[in-house]
């Protein structure tokens, strides 16, 4: 259908529309028409992705100056396939509204794991391995010595893009990964490169987050995206974490003696050079001397080792004196390493900060900081000059490489934490360096300031208010939308006590009490005797999970629960979980009804859906807070506190509770959709806790079912359910949550909309 | 940690022998602290690897796992102890630099042992050379160092602070949630007033406080420096302080108060009607009415109408004689007039 929204035509691809896309489309032109950041949380399963879509798609028909590029960003690499759905039926809807062949070209981009079509190295299982063998395959010296001696192999479909691929763009259309493939295939070049090289001037471009928040990779992909581009960061209520993966270095023992082996590497290969091709070598120093930047860089394939974020006037300077030389370098990164491993050898907890460091390492083995910021630069330079083919040994020297140039160039917003072993084996030494970024707004900083406009989006992104916080950003547009419903087809319930009246909590004092145990066995019976096909339970970590599961057994309770319904445990173990997961989906599938045991934070929470009889109740066993222990959450609740004025507390609430609140929307994927949402911790009643939950589920959390028993909570099930399962046909949504075009241009739905746009 | 770590004289390894210490002398190569006490018992002796002669006063616990970077860090101290020029002693960043190749080459010669004797020369005709400016730097940190250590005192200063600060605050709060309850429950014992009005005021007390709280911790981290800005670019109020704060009240002067004087306005011609009188007067007839974006912005088609009758109307007495009212006026029209006239 077509819609006026706020005097832009936009095509919508589907006969009916939600009214809250309606408002999202609102809000969202008012973000663009402002050119500023905005912030949307709208429930999971009422059509974010194409609410995006059609609006964006329509403002850059419309304004074709003011926004040239769409890029949309995902997390993994289904969900980047589901995007590229919902933009070909949006393009396909254009093409017969309008009649006539879309100007618009969207694709989507993956590592080169996803994308290579070379048939030897697309066999390969490890993505490392494939960007190694690639790189051995591409790079701009191995092709020129392929030019001076045929047996060198390399890869003929990049020589085919290379020849003509960059002549004929990539004619107007959507691509998915496979048809990127397949495009490659018939024209015999390389999909990925394509791809690297179309995004530049493609009108809407889907990938991973990570190919612009983190700084490695943004720098060789992302750099020449335009100003004028708007980004989407797609359930991204966990950017602040993404961000600070993308910072943060580990380094263990093990990494430590693998780069001495690469070190050695480096040494012989240097000494070999020397004897036969010194030229080379001396080409490089002269080109450090005159403190030029490297021209080779240029070259797309040798993107493999890039330096993490520099100031730009650190980049202009000539590389130090010291590290100018092959040898000397080499022998410096022995010093940095070996003095690591030293740092290594401590008997208790070490925490730092980067200041504390730089003056270790300059007292104990003379090292200053500006080499140390070089590090990254040079080694690539190096690993150039030496023209490595196989570069998946360097990644460990990489990484030291990228933690000494991190560790010289911040001073603040990071820490060091040097952990002799574990907290759960202490007697195992097993040292690790964490370098630790506690500031997420280090990494998404160039993306806000380089794009007019970055959306952030997700179903949970309550409370909204902390984002704009952790992320040090200022939003124009900061809205919740609720889900509108012709039924109440939520229904959560905060369980505060057992039959017994003893509280139910997953506090730590009372974790382990046998009857809290057995209140919550009670209450997943109960609820599993009551409730129709599956059922999700999430706990607050595995091993909670598993103590919890181990005293069920010896109360008899598992074995009540299987009376009812099948029983599969989430694991540690991807493998087992997935099938775990496979069969649970095969028992409510034919009707047995099963029960899923899986953690928060855990992949089930993650990124699997529970729609209709795969979830009708979802139990969150205690308040999913993080391990509060860690060193490295210390430090950054510490940090928050000082530069933030985030109470600690509200921190660690505000992050449970979008974990509790992204495990309850696991039960509910769209409006025909109903499931239980039960909350099983004391707790949750607090107005702190609550009123952190988003407002969608808010909004149907009453205040009589907020201290609820179990007896109480299986009794408003039951009544529940029971009106739930009545027939329910599109025509009893329409008007109410559903629009056609007319109840939507009705006099009365626009004053409904203006009062929601105005409540907000 | 370090099984592996072998001594080469004795073979002992650290997993037999947990304590086991390896040490180095000049030459870098390792020996354990038995086999050290053994082979120089005499104070001084060979090294049973490479055979040149040390002394046991020189031996030095290994501090790291590859012997050889033992002896580099000590050379490398020695050398750097002598060549400490700074970035300030050059001219520019290029000599600098070289400078530092210089420095480094020489100490990579003399731990691989290349060309001891030019090396040697080179270290002794730099220290003459420079002799003044050795010993000046030495007593003086280079800039970075000081950035160092500033940043580190600055460092523990505000850790002091914060620590102390916000302990301190959460204390206080838990204590006024502990009093706030206690005086509920007192009022609810003893007052005659109506339980529901009491707890209503008392939840009442409680929200002002805690709407009290976060500005408090806002002031308590004040000082902290905040980006001023929108994401599109537009100045936040007075930022540095907190969000929601007002702009301060500009002082007053004791000036005469402020009268408004209506403007007289020169206008030429016949008075056009008011704007509210246009309707009446079936002005809009002719003139396109605003559409539904327009009047969103606050446009009427009013606006526009008595514009273009203001225009139509102003200037038609205008006669360059009559215009000579004022002074002021008069310079400002007769250019205008004189550019009427030649046109």
């Amino acid at each position: 259908m077509k819609l006026n929204v706020d005097g832009l035509l936009v095509y919508f691809p589907y006969d009916y529309i939600y009214p809250e896309q309606f408002s999202y489309m609102l809000e969202l032109k008012r973000a663009l028409d402002a050119k500023g950041h905005c912030l949307l949380e709208m429930p999971s399963g009422t059509g974010k992705t194409t609410t995006l879509l059609s609006l964006i798609v329509a403002y850059m028909k419309a304004h074709p100056l003011d926004l040239t590029k769409l890029v949309y960003c995902s997390r993994t690499v289904p969900e980047i396939e589901k995007v590229m759905e919902e933009l070909r039926k949006l393009m396909n809807y254009y093409e017969k509204e309008m009649g006539m062949e879309q100007n618009i070209l969207g694709l989507a981009l993956s590592s080169r794991k996803n994308l290579c079509i070379h048939p030897s190295v697309s066999k390969e299982r490890e993505g490392k391995v494939v960007d190694g063998r690639c790189y051995s395959l591409t790079a701009s010296f191995v092709r020129a010595r392929h030019a001076a001696d045929d047996a060198i192999p390399i890869c003929e479909f990049y020589e085919g893009f290379d020849a003509h691929g960059k002549e004929f763009p990539l004619p107007p259309g959507v691509y998915n990964l496979d048809d990127l493939k397949e495009y490659g295939q018939m024209k015999g070049w390389c999909p990925y490169f394509l791809a690297r090289y179309t995004i530049t001037h493609a009108n809407i471009v889907v990938y991973s987050y990570h190919y612009l928040l983190d700084p490695k990779i943004a720098e060789v992909v992302s750099k020449e995206i335009t100003k004028t581009s708007v980004v989407v960061f797609d359930e991204a209520h966990n950017i602040d974490n993404v961000c600070i993966d993308s910072m943060s270095v580990k380094i263990t023992k093990r990494l430590l003696d693998k780069c001495s082996n690469s070190i050695q590497l480096l040494e012989t290969t240097i000494s070999n050079m020397k004897e036969n091709d010194s030229k080379r070598l001396e080409k490089e120093y002269k080109r450090l001397v005159e403190g030029l930047r490297d021209a080779t860089i240029a070259r797309e394939t040798d993107m493999a080792l890039v330096n993490p974020v520099l100031p730009s006037e650190v980049l202009e300077e000539a590389v130090p004196g010291t590290i100018r030389t092959a040898e000397h370098f080499v022998a410096f990164l022995k010093r940095v390493v070996e003095y690591v491993k030293t740092r290594l050898r401590v008997q208790h907890v070490v925490q730092e900060s980067p200041a504390g460091f730089l003056r270790d390492i300059h007292t104990k083995v003379c090292i200053d900081r500006k080499p140390l910021r070089f590090t990254a630069e040079r080694l690539a330079s190096l690993i150039r000059t030496l023209e490595i083919s196989d570069l998946t040994d360097f990644s460990p020297l990489v990484t030291v490489s990228h933690f000494a140039t991190l560790v010289s160039t911040y001073t603040k917003g990071f820490t060091i934490i040097i952990e002799p072993f574990e907290d759960r084996a202490p007697t195992v030494s097993n040292p690790i360096l964490y370098f630790s970024c506690l500031d997420s707004s280090i990494a998404i900083k160039p993306v806000f300031n380089r794009f007019q406009t970055v959306v952030i989006t997700s179903g949970t992104l309550s409370p909204l208010d902390m984002y704009p916080k952790i992320l040090d950003f200022h939003p124009v547009i900061m809205t919740s939308f609720t889900m509108t419903l012709a039924r109440p087809c939520i229904l959560p319930m905060i369980v505060s006590k057992g039959n017994d009246q003893v509280a139910m909590s997953s506090r730590y004092e009372t974790r382990e009490d046998t009857a809290v145990i057995r209140n919550y066995g009670n209450l997943l019976v109960e609820i599993a005797a009551a409730v129709p096909d599956g059922i999700v339970c999430f706990f607050t970590s595995y091993l909670y999970l598993e103590t919890i599961v181990s005293s069920w057994y010896d109360q008899g309770i598992i074995d009540q629960l299987q009376r009812h319904k099948l029983l599969f445990i989430e694991t540690q173990d991807a493998a087992e979980t997935s099938l775990a997961l496979i069969n649970y989906i095969k028992a409510c599938d034919n009707g047995r009804g099963a029960v899923l045991l899986s953690v928060a934070r855990g992949k089930v929470s993650e990124g699997i859906d529970f729609d209709h009889h795969l979830g009708r109740a979802v139990l969150m066993f205690g308040i999913p807070y993080v391990y509060t222990q860690s060193r490295i959450l210390r430090a950054r609740l510490e940090y928050l506190r000082d530069q933030f004025q985030i109470r600690e507390n509200d921190f660690l609430t505000f992050d449970a509770m979008r974990h509790a609140a992204q495990c309850l929307g696991r039960c509910m994927r769209g409006k025909t959709d109903y499931g239980i949402m039960v909350l099983a911790d004391k707790r949750f009643s607090r107005a702190d806790k609550r009123s952190k939950l988003p407002k969608w589920i808010q909004e149907h959390l009453k205040d009589t079912n907020c201290n609820l028993s179990t007896e109480e909570c299986v009794q408003t099930c039951k009544r529940w359910l029971r009106q739930m399962a009545q027939p329910f046909s599109r025509e009893d949504q329409l008007g109410i949550s559903l629009l056609t075009l007319e109840q939507l241009q009705s006099e009365e739905m626009q004053k409904k909309i203006q009062q929601r746009a105005q409540g907000i | 940690m370090d099984d592996y770590q072998t001594c080469p004289k004795c073979k002992t390894t650290k997993y037999r022998n947990p304590a086991m210490i390896l040490m180095v002398n000049a030459c870098g190569h390792a020996l354990c602290e038995s086999c050290v006490e053994l082979l120089f018992a005499k104070g001084s002796g060979a090294c049973p690897e490479c055979k040149c002669p040390l002394r046991r006063n020189n031996f030095r616990i290994q501090l790291f796992e590859d012997p050889a970077v033992d002896k580099e860090v000590d050379i490398r101290k020695r050398i750097l102890k002598e060549f400490n020029k700074r970035q300030e002693d050059f001219p520019t960043l290029r000599e600098y630099n070289d400078y530092l190749e210089e420095v480094e080459t020489i100490i990579f010669n003399l731990v691989f042992d290349i060309d001891p004797t030019n090396t040697n020369k080179m270290i002794d005709n730099y220290k003459k050379e420079n002799k003044d400016i050795t010993q000046k730097n030495r007593n003086r940190q280079s800039q970075e160092e000081m950035e160092l250590e500033e940043l580190l005192e600055a460092e523990k200063a505000q850790q002091c602070e914060k620590a102390n600060l916000y302990v301190n605050a959460e204390l206080e709060e838990k204590k006024q949630k502990h009093k706030a309850r206690e005086k509920l429950i007192d009022e609810l014992m003893f007052s005659d007033a109506d339980a529901k009005s009491i707890v209503a005021s008392h939840a009442q007390a409680t929200a002002a406080l805690a709407k009290e709280q976060p500005k408090a911790a806002a002031q308590a981290g004040s000082g902290v420096v905040k980006s001023s800005k929108f994401s599109s670019g537009i100045q936040i109020g007075l930022r540095g302080h907190h969000t929601n704060s007002f702009l301060p009240i500009p002082k007053q002067e004791d000036l005469p108060l402020y009268r408004y004087t209506a403007p007289v306005f020169d206008y030429d011609g016949p008075p056009p009607p008011s704007i509210e009188m246009l309707g009446k007067l079936n002005y809009f007839a002719n003139i396109r009415a605003a559409n539904i974006t327009e009047r969103a912005g606050g446009y009427t088609e009013a606006m526009s109408c008595c514009r273009a009758l203001q225009e139509a109307m102003g200037g038609l007495f205008y006669s360059p004689q009559s215009t000579h009212k004022t002074a002021v006026l008069a310079t400002i029209s007769t250019e205008d007039t004189d550019d009427m006239e030649t046109t």
